[in-house]
């Protein structure tokens, strides 16, 4: 896979990622239903998150734990993948993890106060 | 050394978190807690802030990885500043909203309080870390704490302004990672100082579309137009003391974020010509808008979004006087603010559609809340002798140093359309009869000092500018130094 006919495939994992970001985006944007537009948010930070972790690999490279094989070949610490984007996505899942379960909470109450999930009927407040 | 600054996120998340054990223990202790930590907070920051005028800012490396490694918190005077306004502001929400309704039981009370410890926390964050992820996660915590909070009441139509702001804060977070991303993608470096350090190395195409997904993502927090969709619906919808929060603290730290990345990170030429731009379109609209609210939340809102329009303008002139006009505004209007939705909401308290013409007439039944009400409008406007006067002035000398004319003339016009809404306001309040099925409701004795206490602040400020301008001058020349806020926090060792 070394030949510029497959080059484009190094950087397929970039498109996918903002693909899905573009999925989730259409998801919270143009549908109706309050419990789409929590799923496309969630989806548009997975999407982010692939793209993150995706930026922290290089090819090649391994996974940034320390073990023993490294004391023994020490040019192997240069082929781990940067350990930082994987830390700052965990950080992101669980921040994303507490915005969608508010969301969703909020969700519960609107559809309690006005029966219904469909975002044109609930607007009491200007939209 | 009485403190350090990590103490500001160490002892109110831990408070936070403590609350609910500690109200197994004495139901009362879950709206003593927070005033306690408060107050302790607020002598620190005063501490640490006449330390820091005097000697320099502080520098907090955490867990013993010096920068650029490792997280650190920087103290600065122009920081500190804010912190100080911050936990002041934190500490008189509390007061105001000690006993707000006296019907409030043990579990709306634990939830209004923990929430509001976290706003402060996060806000405080914001304001006093030195890297960017550390930035992101302490808007995430400011949000989420503001989406509870903005959907507090049960009864209103908070549900729906709050599901709002979940949606524009989420989109908001998002493009934040991005910016973020793109940066630490071409330097590899999550410190502020560093990166602003090496910023020059990477490619214009990069450093534009991460400073657009910045100004977009703090710009939905900070009310900029037109992002600022969320901000009149919350405001409207939330608790009373809950706005004057986000209008003094969490909107604060949001253009505490864009002034960091504008004159320390970034070093765009043409950044500033934009933050005027957005700031008038954002002043002239929502000054436009206010006129024709009918609800006095929204009202005060607009006007909210249009001041930091005008804050925005300031700090684009780029001048040491423009900074320090624009620290200055942001100090008066934290306080004209919360003055504002704390005496505008006993005005309209036992009405359920909070309008306007709800307030007719009140100034027989509650004589001191409108005067503070009346105080507040005219402060705000920047009528002498009170405390608006001199931030609006020094705005104007600031433009008129940078021969911005034009600017000076619609800053005036706006003022002009602002006099009007606020008169319209306390003539209702004052020469208009009142509506027989409103009953007016007395404020509580905390409320009544928490007003009071703001209502001498914009008198002592108002006749006696002096108080704080030497504070603000100090803190604006500690903004303005972008090398040795580099040098200072990139020579530490261990």
């Amino acid at each position: 896979m070394d030949n510029t006919l497959f080059g484009f495939l190094d950087y397929a994992v970039y498109g996918t990622a903002v693909l899905v970001m573009l999925i989730g985006l259409y998801g919270a944007m143009v549908k109706k239903s309050l419990l789409k537009i929590v799923i496309g948010l969630s989806i548009i930070d997975s999407g982010l998150n692939l793209l993150i972790v995706a930026i922290g690999y290089y090819k090649g490279g391994t996974a940034p734990i320390f073990s023993q094989g490294f004391l023994e070949n020490f040019k192997s610490v240069s082929k781990m993948v940067d350990p930082v984007p994987q830390a700052l996505v965990l950080t992101a899942i669980v921040i994303g993890f507490g915005v969608t379960a508010v969301a969703l909470a909020l969700v519960i109450r609107l559809y309690r106060h006005h029966g219904t999930l469909n975002i044109d009927e609930i607007k009491n407040l200007k939209w | 050394m009485v403190g350090t600054p990590v103490l500001f996120i160490a002892i109110p998340l831990l408070a936070a978190f403590l609350i609910p054990l500690l109200g197994m223990i004495w139901k009362e202790l879950v709206r003593i807690v927070p005033g306690l930590v408060l107050t302790y907070l607020l002598i620190l920051s005063v501490n640490l802030l006449n330390h820091v005028l005097a000697h320099g800012p502080i520098v907090e490396v955490i867990a013993g990885w010096v920068p650029p490694i490792g997280i650190n918190l920087v103290f600065s005077a122009f920081s500190g500043f804010l912190v100080v306004l911050m936990e002041f502001l934190g500490l008189l929400v509390w007061a105001y909203s000690y006993r707000f309704k006296r019907n409030v039981d043990y579990e709306p009370a634990l939830k209004y309080f923990l929430m509001l410890m976290m706003l402060i926390t996060g806000s405080v964050g914001i304001v006093l870390t030195g890297d960017i992820f550390n930035m992101f996660v302490f808007i995430e915590i400011t949000s989420i704490s503001a989406y509870g909070l903005t959907a507090f009441y049960k009864g209103r139509n908070s549900a729906e302004a709050s599901f709002k702001y979940v949606m524009m804060g989420s989109i908001a977070s998002t493009f934040l990672l991005l910016a973020i991303m793109i940066i630490y993608s071409q330097l590899g470096t999550l410190n502020m100082a560093d990166i602003a350090n090496r910023i020059h190395t990477m490619k214009p195409a990069y450093k534009i579309v991460s400073y657009i997904f910045f100004v977009t993502a703090l710009g939905i927090e900070a009310e900029i137009f037109p992002l600022n969709g969320w901000a009149p619906d919350a405001y409207a919808e939330a608790p009373g003391p809950v706005g004057a929060a986000f209008a003094g603290i969490v909107v604060k730290a949001a253009v505490y974020a864009i002034i960091r990345y504008t004159y320390t990170i970034f070093d765009l030429s043409g950044t500033l010509n934009f933050l005027i731009i957005i700031g008038m379109v954002t002043l002239i609209i929502a000054e436009t808008a206010a006129i024709r609210q009918e609800k006095l939340k929204r009202m005060l809102a607009y006007s909210s979004i249009g001041q930091m329009g005008l804050v925005l303008v300031a700090f684009g002139f780029g001048t040491k006087e423009g900074v320090f006009a624009a620290l200055f505004l942001m100090l008066n209007h934290a306080i004209i603010k919360s003055l504002l939705f704390f005496s505008g909401s006993y005005l309209v308290y036992n009405s359920t559609e909070k309008r306007i013409v709800e307030v007719n007439g009140m100034s027989k039944y509650l004589p001191i809340t409108s005067l503070l009400f009346a105080l507040g409008a005219f402060a705000i406007v920047g009528l002498p002798p009170f405390a608006g006067f001199w931030s609006k002035l020094s705005v104007m000398t600031a433009a008129a140093d940078s021969n911005m004319i034009l600017i000076m003339a619609l800053v005036l016009i706006v003022s002009v359309v602002e006099l009007v809404y606020y008169l319209r306001v306390v003539n209702r309040i004052y020469f208009f009869k009142k509506e027989a099925s409103i009953e007016p409701h007395r404020p509580t004795i905390n409320a009544m000092v928490v007003m009071l206490v703001l209502g001498a602040i914009i008198l002592v400020i108002g006749f006696y500018p002096d108080a704080v301008t030497g504070i603000l001058h100090k803190a604006s020349a500690s903004l303005m130094d972008k090398s040795y806020y580099i040098h200072h926090v990139l020579s530490l060792k261990q």
